[in-house]
């Protein structure tokens, strides 16, 4: 219709807003929940993590919370036991009922589970067979602790259908694995009110459920100075099997996530 | 839309308090343009995918330099197109994504009739692959204004160039393209207007 040299710049632009919308783009990814997962995961926000352990007030709380725990677990007289705080082991954990309101901190901190990585180098650090839910299939991302007797593997897996967000973590779900023969004391649980714990049987191995309000989860010291991560966490279903200490985090009722459990080989 | 720069700034604000949630909804809301940025200097939407992904997260760690109150938007593109170019390696790529862009089929020409939309389709792909053959610059300049409805201050924040600067290499960019297009290009009906 029209000679090329007869095109004015307004048509040509006009040409070029015609073609925006019909641009042949791939279709784009759903980066949200990818990056989410990413800053949730990954020390973010990194001021904010040092102030929580430079706030004196904030690590006077925490100690305290420590030196209940740490008293607790010291006081094997079932009679003590019992008044102070209902105390439990599966290997490498410790789950204590807090006698006071637990400290209050952000609900949503950095997971720092550790270096991300691929499922293949996850499994060369660790001393066990990382064992994958079949019914979720890969996770989303794969972080490792190294530093460990034995290694930590987290396998984190992004909302889906069926799958809530759990705002604690900023994720759908975590399985995270470890040697728990080989760690003792290595995680605590401390249950405030509202939360409930329930003795149970995953694949015929002892666990427990825990439920009800987000309740704390820390990490024993480990080396000198090294800081303390405490977060609140979700739905817990942990269990021992061989040696290795399993432990799923999620939004999940007891039922899904005993569903998921056992779809670990 | 017109509230959209409040919204961002709202959102910015709660996220560099660390607010991942404000955050993800700021992500939510700016994936397509990130990856569609990215997508015109990469040209292949693996590495589109992965720049765009990586922008963001290095975005939100960046974050606590990113002055109060400024637009979003445009330092976003900015982030994405260095985190696209450094994955952008080779020119085999853009030979595919041409290739690509000639054979794409286009929705939306229902209101013409079949000739014309075919006709609208060629013409769509010969501008793609026009586009396509021009310096990223100039590419990015047209994407900025025409694709993805930047205004000139943001657009001299995305290019990092002084605001006096962007009318005429605006100018300028339109102009190569179009000494760019075939000769015998021919204009079509357009069917912008029938769209939706």
């Amino acid at each position: 219709m029209a000679d090329p040299r007869r095109i004015t710049d307004v048509e040509l632009e006009g040409a070029l807003r015609d073609l925006g919308p019909h641009y042949p783009y791939p279709p784009t990814p759903n980066l949200a929940s990818r990056v989410r997962l990413r800053i949730a995961a990954q020390p973010v926000a990194r001021p904010h993590r040092f102030e929580l352990w430079r706030d004196p007030r904030r690590l006077a709380l925490v100690a305290a919370a420590l030196l209940v725990l740490l008293g607790a677990a010291a006081l094997a007289n079932p009679v003590t036991r019992d008044a102070i705080a209902h105390f439990f082991h599966v290997s490498g954990v410790i789950v204590t009922r807090q006698p006071s309101p637990l400290p209050s901190f952000s609900p949503v901190t950095p997971l720092d589970l550790g270096r991300r990585t691929t499922m293949a180098d996850a499994q060369s650090k660790m001393s066990f067979t990382i064992a994958v839910p079949a019914e979720l299939g890969d996770p989303d991302a794969v972080y490792v602790v190294s530093d460990i007797p034995g290694g930590e593997v987290s396998l984190a897996y992004t909302p889906r259908p069926g799958i809530p967000l759990v705002k604690q973590t900023g994720l759908g779900l975590l399985v995270t694995e470890f040697r728990g023969d080989l760690n003792p004391s290595f995680l605590m649980k401390g249950l405030g009110e509202g939360t409930t714990a329930e003795e149970v049987s995953v694949h015929g191995d002892p666990g427990w459920w825990i439920s009800g309000q987000p309740h704390m989860l820390y990490v024993e010291v480990r080396g000198q100075g090294q800081s303390v991560p405490l977060r609140m966490a979700a739905n817990t279903l942990i269990w021992e099997h061989a040696g290795v200490t399993y432990r799923i985090e999620s939004g999940l009722s007891k039922a899904d996530a005993f569903r998921i459990a056992s779809s670990l080989p | 839309m017109e509230g959209r720069p409040l919204d961002d700034i709202a959102l910015v604000e709660r996220a560099k308090k660390g607010d991942v949630n404000a955050y993800e909804a700021l992500v939510q809301h700016y994936q397509e343009l990130a990856f569609r940025v990215a997508y015109q200097v990469t040209g292949n939407a693996a590495d589109a995918e992965d720049a765009a992904q990586e922008a963001f997260v290095n975005a939100y760690y960046a974050l606590g330099r990113f002055r109060s109150g400024a637009p979003f938007k445009p330092w976003l593109c900015r982030i994405v197109v260095n985190e696209a170019r450094n994955r952008r390696t080779s020119a085999q790529r853009r030979t595919v994504l041409a290739e690509r862009a000639l054979v794409a089929q286009s929705s939306g020409d229902s209101a013409q009739s079949p000739e014309d939309a075919a006709e609208a389709r060629e013409f769509r792909s010969m501008l793609v692959a026009t586009l396509q053959r021009l310096k990223e610059d100039d590419r990015l300049i047209l994407a900025y204004r025409l694709f993805f409805d930047l205004s000139e201050a943001e657009m001299a924040e995305a290019l990092n160039c002084p605001r006096g600067t962007v009318k005429s290499r605006l100018s300028r960019a339109l102009a190569r393209l179009r000494a760019a297009l075939p000769s015998d290009i021919r204009m079509p009906s357009l069917a912008g207007e029938h769209d939706g």
